[in-house]
């Protein structure tokens, strides 16, 4: 975290950013730097990571399976399609004076899980597979689109805002911005801290669990509902970032076993230290904007996840 | 007399050889040997500011064709438009081009290759500086025997870049300018640029003083708050505030907006390296000496 708040632009060391968090001085370019730049980019990589691990925690909980993760209903195809329609001028930049892309792709997160969600939906209760292909089929719907957005692109420059988003950045990240996906993740991480029994008993499967008394219809209804807003949020706020809600929950399996108790906090943790590493090295490797931060996750987490495989021959339900 | 004429001509330029079957090889910017099969009677551009440079120089006959955003002079608009992204091979070979021109980083090098498996030769052309503009058109002027006119032009227009030259020569406290070409992410003007040569010509500089691989490289709010630039330049004060500014508040801090100091070019004379330089040297000297 304070080697986070020591790169950048403007030269400082730890003297330089303990003052800047001890003794502000408003008038020192590299204090406000330091606080309202460093800072809420730390922050904003630490609460990202924290919802994306936590809410793929929760989808592969949900649906049984391994391989799913909070992208699985098109939440994100869905985001980068609302902003990128703002990118493409057919929106208006700023309305009353907000920025709209991440507007629009919280609409677009929305959206597109709602729809994934409704095809889903039979005989009133909400089937995994039906969900997943629903899900799978609305994402190629939504990356179709977004790419024939691009093509028929008349700038570089549009490109490239496609590029950053569809592979995640940080470096929007304000003390404004901030709020909105951290306090999505902390209720609900608070809730669901209680609610992990039921999470684990639904790993059994939905008849098993059923029988042992939980109400696997209305839980999946939570889940869902927790996930759509927490992935919404950190999509909107920095992009969709790859692998960390895939992987991240596996690791948390593999370190802590299936059904631990601090699972879900643990998982939040290790995915927000996740992506503050990335975050840092995404600036160190190329100084000075950075890397797309889902290069970085991807580049740094597999290896590390083919490791734990190759050492413990682990499964997912072990 | 006129085929001494020629070969005279073919002589000045050092990047063309005429073999004894007129057969033309020609070197281009990026060292890429073409062979042409006689001098060239049907051109076409396939970057906007290589409309510009062979309207400038060739006669209006020769070019055969435009791409979509070529608009510039508006007689361009009457010549049939051949697509660049992707590009359009089938109306490329209808229009029969003797050779075609382009720049670098405009039309991608496998582009270039497969036309000249069609049997069309491609002409790149580079520009790191104004005076390599001016080549640019000299160079176009011997490939297509209009020397004489390239040489008239470019001499004229080397005459009003000298003395705008002259008259901010002694300036000593050299005004520092970050001008962005794309709001999210940050895009900037990078070093190796023209705009950075046409600074230098107003005696100012491009704030963006490290070389970095990409010409227009991404920057983060961080690291402009420690350029700080003098002035801005990307839009009017009213649009930056409402498009720019709103989106990142911090940047406030820098001295181009507590002046008000931020200017807004025009699009194709900034991004078009062509004739028009001169055009846009003016206007810039405007936004820097008010």
């Amino acid at each position: 975290m304070l080697l986070g708040l020591q790169v950048g632009s403007f030269e400082s060391d730890f003297k330089v950013v303990s003052e800047a968090l001890f003794n502000y001085n408003s008038n020192d370019t590299t204090h406000f730097a330091i606080m309202h730049l460093r800072l809420p980019r730390l922050l904003l990589a630490l609460v990202v990571g924290a919802s994306l691990a936590f809410a793929g925690y929760l989808m592969q909980a949900m649906v049984n399976n391994g391989l799913a993760d909070p992208y699985l209903l098109g939440t994100a195809s869905g985001a980068s399609l609302g902003a990128v329609i703002v990118f493409f001028g057919f929106v208006d930049m700023v309305i009353a004076g907000i920025y709209m892309p991440p507007v629009f792709a919280l609409f677009g997160a929305f959206i597109v899980t709602l729809a994934a969600v409704a095809l889903g939906y039979r005989k009133r209760q909400l089937i995994p597979s039906q969900l997943i292909l629903a899900g799978i089929a609305l994402s190629s719907l939504t990356t179709a689109i977004l790419g024939l957005l691009t093509f028929l692109s008349d700038s570089e420059g549009k490109l490239k805002s496609v590029i950053f988003w569809s592979m995640g950045s940080f470096e929007r990240a304000s003390w404004d911005m901030l709020p909105y996906p951290a306090v999505a993740v902390s209720m609900a991480l608070l809730f669901f801290v209680f609610y992990q029994k039921q999470l684990n008993i639904l790993l059994l499967g939905a008849d098993r669990a059923q029988a042992l008394g939980v109400k696997v219809a209305r839980t999946r209804w939570v889940i869902l509902l927790t996930v759509s807003l927490v992935t919404g949020f950190a999509v909107a706020s920095s992009g969709s970032i790859g692998f960390v809600g895939l992987i991240i929950p596996h690791v948390t399996r593999e370190l802590m076993g299936s059904t631990g108790r601090w699972n879900l906090l643990f998982c939040a943790f290790i995915g927000g230290f996740f992506m503050l590493l990335c975050d840092l090295l995404s600036r160190l490797i190329y100084p000075p904007a950075g890397l797309p931060i889902g290069i970085i996750t991807s580049f740094f987490g597999v290896p590390f996840f083919v490791y734990l495989l190759v050492r413990k021959s682990y499964n997912f339900k072990d | 007399m006129p085929l001494c004429l020629l070969l005279a001509l073919f002589s000045c330029n050092p990047n063309e050889k005429s073999t004894e079957k007129g057969i033309i090889i020609l070197k281009d910017d990026l060292g890429r040997t073409l062979t042409l099969k006689r001098k060239p009677e049907r051109v076409l551009p396939l970057a906007t500011s290589m409309t510009e440079m062979l309207y400038a120089v060739c006669d209006t006959a020769s070019i055969v064709g435009r791409t979509p955003n070529c608009d510039y002079p508006a007689t361009v608009l009457s010549k049939p438009v051949v697509n660049n992204y992707p590009v359009d091979y089938e109306a490329i070979l209808r229009l029969k081009p003797d050779l075609v021109f382009t720049t670098e980083g405009i039309t991608p090098l496998e582009v270039a290759v497969r036309l000249e498996e069609l049997g069309i030769p491609v002409y790149y052309q580079k520009y790191g500086s104004v005076e390599d503009v001016f080549r640019g058109l000299e160079d176009i002027g011997k490939i297509m025997n209009r020397s004489q006119q390239a040489k008239y032009l470019t001499d004229s227009l080397r005459q009003q870049v000298t003395k705008i030259k002259e008259r901010h020569a002694g300036t000593t406290k050299l005004q520092t300018v970050l001008a962005i070409t794309w709001k999210d992410p940050i895009y900037v003007y990078g070093q190796n640029t023209i705009f950075t040569d046409k600074l230098k010509i107003l005696g100012s500089q491009n704030v963006v003083k490290q070389v970095y691989d990409q010409p227009y490289p991404a920057l983060t709010r961080e690291s402009i708050l420690q350029l700080d630039p003098d002035i801005f330049i990307g839009g009017t004060p009213e649009e930056l505030e409402k498009e720019f500014f709103t989106m990142y508040p911090e940047l406030r801090k820098i001295k181009a907006y507590r002046t008000k100091r931020m200017y807004d070019p025009t699009g194709n004379l900034m991004e078009r390296p062509g004739p028009r330089v001169v055009e846009s040297l003016l206007e810039l000297e405007k936004f820097l000496y008010p």
